[in-house]
């Protein structure tokens, strides 16, 4: 993880001097947009990770591997993108869960699956979809990207067995 | 539609109940030892990653700060086919902000005449590729599999855009209709 730390300083750092060199309120206005969605979502950020460590705790493991562990098949694939459709919250929230699960013995092409699945299909955005864009193309969108999430899972347990 | 705020709130109270839930689990599990031990497992993974989300946090606002929405729209509205679609794919990558910032830019660029397969490149775009959820998905889920999820997603966008152009563009104003006023 002291790779991705890194990783992301050096990002940010240089963001920041592209900001400085233009000369106008850039730096201070990114510091402050930054620091503002770190507050605004603190709190939910410390009970997602309360939430994590429970289920670690708690994890059971056997559970995990039996349904989306590395040989649960396309069984598994289904299950791990039902499950992204209805993961809550934001990134702080889903991503520290979908870890977790990885953790606990989810297989790599569940995982995937899952992750795609709430990226692209996570009920929770569609909520912001359907009042802007109509019913119809939420219904493409959505109908067509069902099939996704089980293609990159399976591609990645064909890919990377 | 509820106020951001609100939604935060309704989150908010949803996770505190499961984390009761899992805490009343825990204690029937091994009693006030069990309940701690999660409690210290939570804390200890979320002072790990801090350094990691701080240097997140600010690369999202710096983003939000240097890309201008105007800009993404110049270059979405204007194109068709699948250099229509590629643009949509790169400016569903670049625009900053949650779901109430880019769908009302999508809903606009509908309305105005850009094609079906374009919105909808754009809006799988958005999902996948957003730059501003990968600093996060690199904090919170690690690299490797970050970059494995970035690469075996990338060729969704697009096609997913023509597909969608291919079978249901020729219905776009009834989409359009759809919308409602």
């Amino acid at each position: 993880m002291t790779t991705a730390t890194l990783l992301l300083w050096a990002l940010a750092l240089g963001m920041g001097l592209v900001a400085r060199r233009r000369g106008d309120d850039s730096l201070r206005e990114g510091v402050r947009a930054g620091l503002h969605t770190l507050r605004r979502t603190l709190l939910l950020m410390v009970v997602a990770f309360v939430i994590v460590g429970y289920v670690e705790v708690l994890a059971p493991q056997a559970l995990v591997q039996d349904w989306i562990g590395p040989g649960s098949g396309w069984r598994g694939l289904v299950v791990a993108e039902a499950v992204g459709w209805i993961l809550p919250g934001g990134p702080y929230v889903a991503f520290p869960l979908i870890a977790t699960l990885y953790r606990a013995g989810a297989g790599l092409g569940p995982i995937l699956a899952m992750i795609t699945s709430w990226l692209m299909l996570g009920l929770i955005s569609v909520g912001f979809e359907l009042p802007f864009m109509g019913w119809r193309f939420t219904a493409i969108r959505w109908g067509m990207g069902v099939a996704m999430p089980l293609a990159v899972g399976g591609l990645a347990q064909w890919l990377l067995g | 539609m509820l106020p951001r705020s609100h939604r935060v709130d309704a989150t908010l109270l949803a996770l505190l109940c499961v984390a009761l839930a899992l805490a009343g689990l825990a204690w029937r599990q091994g009693g006030m030892e069990r309940v701690q031990e999660g409690l210290e497992r939570g804390g200890a993974l979320l002072l790990w990653v801090a350094p990691l989300l701080l240097a997140a946090f600010l690369v999202a606002g710096f983003v939000q700060v240097l890309v201008s929405p105007h800009w993404v729209e110049r270059w979405l509205g204007a194109g068709s086919g699948w250099r229509g679609i590629l643009l949509a794919c790169i400016g569903g990558a670049l625009i900053p902000g949650g779901p109430y910032a880019y769908y009302p830019v999508a809903a606009v660029l509908l309305r105005s005449g850009a094609s079906l397969g374009v919105l909808v490149a754009f809006v799988v775009a958005k999902n996948l590729y957003s730059g501003l959820r990968i600093p996060l998905e690199v904090a919170l889920l690690g690299p490797r599999l970050t970059l494995l999820r970035l690469m075996l997603t990338l060729w969704i966008p697009p096609l997913m855009g023509f597909l969608a152009e291919l079978l249901f563009g020729a219905r776009v104003q009834a989409i359009r209709k759809a919308m409602g006023p």
